[in-house]
């Protein structure tokens, strides 16, 4: 635990009140995200139905790639993408915008990520109760009902917690860069715009995997989308190679975040 | 083992350098070609190695002038800023209060209370039971759901002292709290420092208010242009201040 002293990561697990004041904090971030603007909480539907509008007009209407059920394969692949990017890019300036948590309280700062992360998952879980809804009303047709075997579907826990552990690391490793180097910002823009194009958010999973072999190892969110796919749409379990790969990704992006944040989030103070 | 218990506040050797870089180019042209020149880097030692002992339950004066480095000490004390050598040890929560700071501008004056008390390590239930008095004491009752980016600047340092107070830290760091805030406030301020509300709990108290300093700390620390000068009798410390500065 000397590793990770600056963190005080001991004393956090030691911490009984910490889940409560992880909600707490989460509860109001949520509340600062959706209640902030005039349409509130219904941004979270509007978002994610204009971008499949879009992402369905240049990838099923001009470019015809006949993906059975398309809206709810990129449906899917939108909501565990969306997280993933409004979490990380969102949490680049945390440690400016929330100086004020860690400044005059020393509040440990695993804190104010969690919490953050906490907020966007309240995000995650509405947009996923659309997806629900528009899958057994509208799509229930094309897959057989009653075929759906919803004991499947508690593979999403461990899945969730693969895609909210790497999403937790990288935000931690990318704030803690943002201490020294505010270009961060700009490189991540770039990075992760690769990262969508080489998963399989918009594409056929056949040419995907065809194409680009091994990108779905490489690419940490491209095997979390296949598996919340398997699950969701295909009545499948998860593709357990690539579950395991990604549960590593989660942990040395994990560990590498904490390191990190050890190292150069303590100088966050005087730097920010 | 007696004495150890006894310690809020241990500090061996600490010092503090800052650096920060110079950004010498007032045109776009001097920019544009000077792109590849290397930033310059200035350094600053704001803080010179000293050493010292807060006992627990002590309220601690620290006098000094501008820029003497009396606020990155207290940042250092508090574990914020990192230490450039040396260890610092400290027993119990700390809390630094800064005219109203340490709070969202963002959230309301309900949602900083619950933030902030559960921060200094109370439950959501014992804030709860508080959250009657911080307000009360704040004199902010019809504000509580308001967001604090309206309040003026006394609101929030009351706002902000009501929370030190009431859901206290066991070490605070006053950092002229009694700078802004009415007459009224002040008293209020002053009957806290007086009362039972901070017994036990040790106080490190900045300010430029010397009647404040010698009233209520025993003993106080001078810095001058970051050197401890001296940490002891508080009478003995405002006469080597004040002379150096006549």
């Amino acid at each position: 635990m000397m590793l990770f002293r600056n963190l005080h990561l001991k004393k956090w697990f030691g911490d009984k009140n910490k889940f409560e004041r992880i909600w707490l904090l989460g509860k109001i971030e949520f509340k600062l995200r959706y209640y902030e603007n005039t349409l509130g909480l219904l941004w979270a539907l509007i978002k994610p139905l204009t971008t499949i509008l879009m992402y369905y007009i240049a990838f099923n209407v001009v470019i015809k790639q006949g993906i059975p059920s398309f809206i709810s394969y990129l449906f899917i692949g939108l909501i565990v993408w969306n997280f993933f990017i409004e979490s990380t890019s969102g949490t680049i300036q945390i440690l400016r915008t929330k100086k004020f948590l860690y400044e005059y309280n020393n509040l440990y700062k695993i804190d104010i990520y969690v919490s953050t992360l906490v907020a966007n998952s309240l995000g995650f879980l509405f947009n996923f109760i659309m997806f629900l809804l528009y899958f057994i009303f509208l799509e229930k047709h094309r897959i057989g009902f009653s075929q759906v075997n919803f004991l499947f579907y508690l593979n999403l826990i461990p899945l969730f917690l693969i895609l909210f552990t790497v999403t937790l690391g990288i935000s931690m490793v990318l704030s803690s860069l943002y201490v020294f180097a505010k270009d961060i910002n700009q490189i991540w823009a770039v990075l992760s715009g690769f990262m969508f194009f080489l998963s399989p958010i918009v594409f056929k999973l056949e040419d995907y995997q065809k194409r680009l072999p091994s990108m779905s190892e490489i690419n940490p969110m491209a095997g979390i989308i296949i598996n919340f796919r398997n699950t969701l749409m295909y009545n499948k379990p998860p593709d357990m190679k690539l579950l395991f790969i990604d549960g590593a990704y989660a942990v040395i992006f994990l560990i590498i975040g904490l390191i990190l944040l050890d190292r150069l989030g303590n100088k966050a103070a005087e730097k920010l | 083992m007696e004495q150890q218990n006894n310690i809020a506040i241990r500090a061996v050797n600490v010092s503090k350098t800052f650096s920060f870089s110079e950004d010498e180019h007032n045109t776009i042209k001097s920019r544009l070609f000077n792109f590849f020149k290397p930033v310059k880097k200035k350094r600053l030692q704001a803080v010179k190695p000293l050493s010292l002992e807060i006992h627990k339950g002590e309220c601690v004066g620290l006098i000094g002038r501008n820029g003497s480095g009396k606020s990155t000490l207290i940042k250092m004390l508090c574990g914020l800023y990192p230490v450039d050598k040396g260890t610092i040890e400290m027993n119990g929560t700390t809390m630094l209060m800064n005219l109203g700071l340490g709070m969202s501008h963002e959230l309301t004056a309900r949602e900083n209370i619950y933030i902030s008390g559960s921060i200094l390590g109370l439950t959501i239930k014992q804030v709860d039971d508080l959250f009657d008095k911080i307000v009360d004491f704040a004199e902010l009752r019809e504000f509580v759901n308001t967001k604090i980016k309206f309040f003026s600047s006394g609101m929030m340092a009351r706002l902000a002292f009501s929370i030190a107070v009431n859901a206290g830290a066991e070490i605070m760091f006053l950092d002229e709290v009694f700078a802004v805030g009415d007459i009224k406030f002040k008293k209020n301020a002053v009957t806290v420092l007086e009362n039972s509300w901070l017994s036990g709990r040790t106080v490190i108290l900045v300010s430029h208010t010397m009647d404040i300093i010698q009233k209520y700390c025993k003993r106080t620390i001078y810095l001058k242009n970051g050197e401890l000068i001296f940490f002891g009798d508080t009478e003995k410390a405002i006469e080597l201040y004040t002379s150096d500065n006549l």
